[in-house]
């Protein structure tokens, strides 16, 4: 077994998998950024090391400088988390070349599976069936491809996941824009600017299998989970097992994406993503070869802990455990909550999470990246922390989380938690009866009206009564660190005043 | 005491009277009413109106004001202060940076004729493309960054003239 392991990544994944590592007994490295320097996730590890400018490609994403970190930390194995290196084949090679292990997937299975238009193939000739789609050398030849598939479409970057720069374009006229504004974010986030088209299909569920190969052509399945809550084709809520779906279907998709792991001999923990229609035929979307950022709620349900299984067989090469002996009982949902002011079109915000208090309790998981006084800043991910709660049954999950989300109180940065809080309470959401584009089509524009009413004359009042206390307006400093009072203590003089009893 | 607060769109006039033994008479918006409060050992606030108990938290931030009320969530910003919420929309002819990011492409030049939602500039910012659109119609009389330019939230980035 490995001794120390190096995270390459920050925030809420790096906390999670040094978590795991450190219950392993194996020491742990944190990289960071300048712009994460005392950031949470290097206070966790064992160990930090700086690995360059805030930009992410200055740092997060520099290969040498994150290969450089892992050798000179004396670190046997390096886990990518998700995001930055994790499904970089370059990044894998590095780390193999340097003599240590990559926790993950073989470079070619990363290869493969990165570029959407190969992981289309192997699906279909693992007899996994795939979305109607085409490629093209250029935006002329995509917008002919569609207009002979019919519209709606949507367009993916081929070298793209986690849903960025996906577009969709109801007719000809807006594919053009649609196109190009995929090209500018493929390009700036994935370094290749190329796309390709895909019918897209309205009113179907996402549905995705976890899976863990062995590397040699056994693999198992841990399940599905529902992730149909989306807003832009990004993940908000995500859910195991899947509410809506049927005996026969989960066998279908649990075979399919059991199939595709073992025809390519797929090594470590793996997701095979699907859509189900309304009609209920499973198309396959593509596969990621990396941890999930919302594999909690698979690892709640099964009591697996994924992280840990990963660790295992990059260094055994052996699966931990047989498909009959991985069972499943009762939910688990997750809530994503974001740095995004949900009032104001969703604008990722920046700033110091000056005050932060996550939710605790039964059955209650927070994986997250930040505390009191942390600063949220420009260069990254606006994703703060997952709030995941387990119950015997998917009512009493949604109100478990939902009780857990009245209990999380960040101020100092706007986050989507009303956002969270409102959707959760949708009757649609309540009953299960939705889709992936159920939130922009039908729930945000109540949301909005929700957001525009005035605040309650009461918070208007608790405001200027916390003024009134003379309370000093200490403002974060520069670096980020939390103000050096509490505001708050000075309400002694309030009582002295003889104003408060 | 009379402070004004900005309240997504509109702007809230509240005045405060100090009373006896921790109470104060509140009008908000016109609309009076009388509460007595408290302050927590964890700062909080213990607010007793006709209306029951309520726990409030107020965290400042700069001019904004963040808001626990029981379990709902509030953000407040002082008015006056100088700073307007640009947005998706812009102000005075001006359009500026909602967010800190990357100007990843510009797509009007000085003197375009632009309609409304016309897209005028791409924002990268957190990894996802922000078209910045056009308010309204308009000529462009001034065009503040280049591609690949850093802008911090606020900066002019288009001028429109009717």
């Amino acid at each position: 077994m490995f001794k120390k392991v190096l995270i390459a990544n920050r925030g809420e994944i790096t906390c999670r998998v040094a978590a795991t590592l450190h219950e392993m007994g194996i020491r742990t490295v944190a990289v960071y950024s300048e712009a994460d320097r005392g950031a949470l996730h290097t206070r966790v590890c064992d160990e930090a090391r700086w690995i360059g400018a805030a930009e992410a490609r200055e740092s997060y994403l520099n290969i040498d400088a994150v290969v450089s970190a892992a050798r000179e930390s004396g670190a046997d194995a390096v886990h990518p988390g998700f995001g930055f290196l994790a499904e970089n084949a370059a990044f894998a090679e590095a780390v193999a070349a340097a003599g240590l292990t990559f926790i993950g997937p073989t470079p070619a299975q990363i290869r493969a599976m990165g570029d959407k238009r190969e992981a289309r193939r192997l699906a279909d000739a693992a007899g996994v069936p795939i979305v109607p789609g085409a490629e093209g050398a250029d935006a002329k030849a995509l917008v002919r491809a569609a207009n002979a598939m019919g519209y709606p479409v949507i367009i993916k970057a081929a070298l793209g996941g986690g849903g960025k720069g996906m577009q969709s374009a109801h007719d000809a006229k807006h594919l053009a824009e649609a196109i190009e504004a995929a090209q500018r974010v493929a390009a700036s986030a994935f370094g290749d600017e190329s796309v390709y088209v895909e019918k897209l299909l309205e009113h179907a569920r996402h549905v995705e299998v976890q899976v863990l190969g062995d590397g040699k052509g056994r693999a198992v399945h841990v399940f599905e989970r529902d992730c149909t809550l989306q807003r832009r084709h990004q993940k908000v809520v995500e859910e195991a097992p899947a509410p809506t779906l049927t005996a026969d279907q989960r066998a279908i998709v649990t075979h399919a994406a059991v199939r595709l792991a073992e025809a390519v001999k797929y090594r470590g923990a793996g997701t095979i993503e699907t859509l189900i229609t309304r009609e209920g035929h499973v198309y396959f979307l593509e596969m990621n070869t990396r941890l999930q950022v919302e594999h909690p709620v698979t690892e709640l349900v099964s009591g697996i802990d994924l992280v840990r299984a990963q660790i295992e067989i990059a260094a055994t090469g052996k699966l931990p455990f047989e498909q009959h002996e991985i069972k499943r009982h009762g939910h688990a949902i997750e809530a994503r909550l974001y740095a995004e002011d949900a009032a104001n079109n969703f604008l990722p915000q920046v700033g110091v999470a000056s005050r932060v208090r996550w939710p605790d309790g039964p059955f209650v998981r927070v994986d997250s990246g930040v505390e009191s006084g942390d600063a949220v800043g420009v260069h990254y991910d606006p994703m703060l922390a997952k709030i995941i709660a387990y119950a015997p049954t998917r009512e009493a999950a949604i109100e478990r989380l939902l009780g857990a989300l009245d209990d999380t109180r960040v101020h100092g940065v706007v986050t989507n938690l009303p956002f969270l809080r409102a959707l959760l309470r949708a009757p649609a959401v309540r009953s299960g009866s939705y889709d992936t584009e159920w939130v922009e089509r039908e729930f945000l524009a109540g949301f909005a009206a929700l957001m525009r009413a005035p605040a309650p004359d009461l918070a208007l009042a608790a405001v200027a009564i916390a003024e009134a206390s003379g309370a000093p307006l200490s403002k974060p400093t520069a670096n980020g660190a939390a103000p050096a009072i509490d505001p708050f203590a000075q309400l002694g003089r309030w009582r002295q005043a003889g104003l408060a009893e | 005491m009379k402070s004004h607060w900005r309240d997504g769109d509109r702007v809230r006039e509240v005045e405060l009277q100090p009373l006896a033994h921790g109470r104060w008479r509140v009008r908000v918006d016109g609309s009076e009413f009388e509460l007595s409060s408290e302050a927590m050992p964890d700062g909080r606030l213990r607010l007793v109106g006709d209306g029951g108990v309520t726990v409030a938290e107020v965290t400042p931030d700069g001019a904004r004001r963040f808001v626990r009320l029981g379990v709902l969530d509030f953000v407040l910003e002082r008015a006056g202060s100088g700073k307007v919420r640009a947005g998706a929309g812009g102000h005075d002819g001006g359009l500026s940076a909602p967010m800190p990011g990357v100007i990843t492409k510009v797509m009007v030049v000085v003197g375009d004729e632009v309609t409304r939602g016309q897209p005028l500039l791409a924002l990268e910012a957190m990894k996802m493309e922000h078209l910045i659109r056009a308010p309204r119609e308009g000529r462009v009389k001034r065009v503040g960054a280049s591609p690949g330019q850093m802008v911090q939230a606020g900066a002019e980035l288009v001028e429109l003239e009717a």
